[in-house]
């Protein structure tokens, strides 16, 4: 019994110290807005890549369809930190980025946070371009998950393909999907933490630069906590979302089949990544779901 | 050719790939006239429906909206269409829009109505269909049979001048058919021109002012309900009768 308590005590002493928690608690609160500024920012900036690749995907031409297809095969089947390892430092080698900087040296000012322009920038580049290819399957999925006789119904109203897009077939598509484009949103939130490795000075490098002087983990706990204060709520907001999708088209057009309502399992799906549309059959996690 | 035809269908033929559906079909439709179309399943009847609003383009032949070309690849179809109800057997409501929802979008976005004017179509065409109390639900709050009462309210609401009804109750159950046939038989009752494919061969004999047999990618046999129930000149004809009765 007293080895237990000891035990436990040793446990806490080494991630949860009070007291270096205390201490570690101003330092990671100064860096959460950098983590959430990088998150949202690529997120939001990955949305017109999304769609444009996701359009691209399903054009009628092979000649638009292969170069999206290429890049999303590319980006989706490699990891994201090499990603960031090649964009990191692979971008500053480019005389063109040099020349850039010498020309705007106010790139290398403090920006937002006491980080300079120039680590947004590469961090934005690499994870909105990473986040496009995941988003296009979302979107594409979304779009073509919506049942075939909406279009033919919308159009022998006499409505125009745009307007049938935009009044019938856009708005379905954008609920079906919000969830899971929150859930896209959650992972890639987490993701910004891979930033440590190359610097910048979000949540996951403070912690690290913490625990290294201070020989304590108890850092790493509150980071995971500010983590925690976004990706929970979230969480359950795309759970009460998915519900709700789930009841109002429970009876939405008669008896369909039920391939129109899951997108079938193609080749891109089983590249990781938990894409699947929600329905009340399989759910998307975000809290759980593999990814990457 | 009678003055008076609505559709008129000239040797239609209709190919999916290799596959050919509709082997030269001639109907005509005069105005007010229903017109019930029979026959077995993958016998072209949906298929021929389909084409007269051009959801599905003719491979040969032609089909002539009272004084439109449907078949010119020239002709603006959505100017057709406006005239041509349509009612689907998996009726397709809009589920992002509520019953009332679904009636007003093609008033506005189509026929340019004012929002107030739209609503209260949409309202009274609601309420012909017996669904006054039902206006503000959203499709997956009503039963089939009430939804498919919706898609027919969303067609009238156009002001067609005919409807086109594939297989309207197939997708219902049994006790929610009687609602639906109920609508129909009060709209052909209203003098609605109305081409009607179903397997309902009581709503055929009793509302339809004529019945086609098709089979096969053609018409095989039209006439009177009587004719063709009680005296069909048609081996197959007869055949299919036999089966469904």
């Amino acid at each position: 019994m007293d080895q237990l308590i000891e035990s436990l005590q040793t446990i806490q002493e080494i991630f949860f110290n009070t007291e270096k928690m205390a201490d570690a608690f101003p330092i990671i609160l100064a860096a959460f807005p950098v983590s959430v500024f990088i998150g949202v920012g690529s997120f939001f900036l990955a949305i017109p890549g999304g769609l444009l690749l996701a359009f691209m995907k399903m054009a009628k031409s092979r000649l638009i369809r292969w170069p999206a297809t290429f890049y999303v095969d590319v980006v989706r089947g490699t990891p994201l930190f090499l990603q960031i390892l090649v964009v990191y430092f692979g971008l500053t080698l480019l005389p063109f980025y040099q020349d850039l900087i010498k020309a705007v040296p106010a790139l290398k000012e403090p920006f937002l946070f006491g980080i300079d322009f120039t680590i947004y920038m590469r961090a934005f580049f690499v994870l909105s371009f990473n986040s496009a290819a995941y988003m296009a399957e979302i979107f594409r999925a979304g779009i073509q998950s919506i049942p075939k006789g909406q279009m033919e119904a919308a159009r022998s109203l006499g409505m125009t393909t745009p307007q049938a897009m935009g009044f019938v077939i856009i708005p379905q598509t954008v609920r079906r999907i919000l969830p899971t484009l929150m859930s896209e949103f959650i992972l890639l939130f987490k993701d910004t933490a891979l930033l440590a490795a190359v610097g910048v000075a979000e949540m996951t490098l403070r912690a690290r630069e913490l625990v290294a002087s201070t020989f304590n983990q108890s850092a790493y706990m509150v980071a995971a906590g500010f983590y925690l204060l976004l990706t929970i709520p979230l969480g359950r907001l795309v759970g009460r979302l998915e519900d709700k999708l789930a009841e109002s088209e429970g009876g939405g057009g008669g008896k369909r089949p039920p391939t129109l309502d899951a997108p079938a399992i193609d080749a891109e799906h089983v590249i990781a990544h938990s894409n699947g549309l929600p329905t009340t059959d399989s759910r998307s996690n975000p809290m759980t779901g593999g990814h990457r | 050719m009678s003055e008076q035809a609505i559709v008129r269908i000239k040797g239609l033929q209709k190919a999916f790939g290799d596959l050919e559906v509709l082997k030269g079909v001639d109907l005509e439709v005069t105005k007010g006239e229903v017109v019930v179309i029979l026959g077995p399943s993958g016998s072209g009847k949906s298929t021929l429906l389909r084409c007269v609003n051009r959801l599905e383009e003719a491979t040969g032949g032609e089909i002539w909206f009272e004084d439109t070309l449907v078949t010119d690849k020239k002709t603006d179809i959505n100017k057709v269409r406006e005239r041509i109800g349509m009612v689907f057997q998996s009726f397709n409501l809009f589920p992002h829009l509520t019953a009332k929802g679904n009636v007003m979008l093609a008033q506005q976005k189509v026929l340019k109505r004012s929002r107030s004017d739209a609503e209260k179509a949409a309202i009274e065409q609601l309420d012909r269909v017996g669904l006054s109390d039902k206006i503000d639900y959203y499709p997956s709050q009503l039963s089939g049979g009430q939804q498919q009462r919706v898609a027919i309210a969303r067609a009238l609401a156009m002001d067609p001048h005919v409807m086109l009804f594939d297989e309207a109750t197939s997708a219902l159950d049994p006790e929610l058919v009687r609602g639906v046939l109920d609508v129909m038989k009060s709209l052909a009752k209203a003098g609605m021109t109305m081409m009607v494919v179903t397997h309902e061969m009581g709503f055929a004999r009793d509302v339809a002012d004529r019945v086609v047999f098709m089979d096969e990618g053609v018409v095989v046999e039209q006439g009177s309900p009587e004719a063709v129930f009680d005296n069909p000149q048609s081996e197959r004809t007869k055949d299919f009768l036999g089966h469904i009765s």
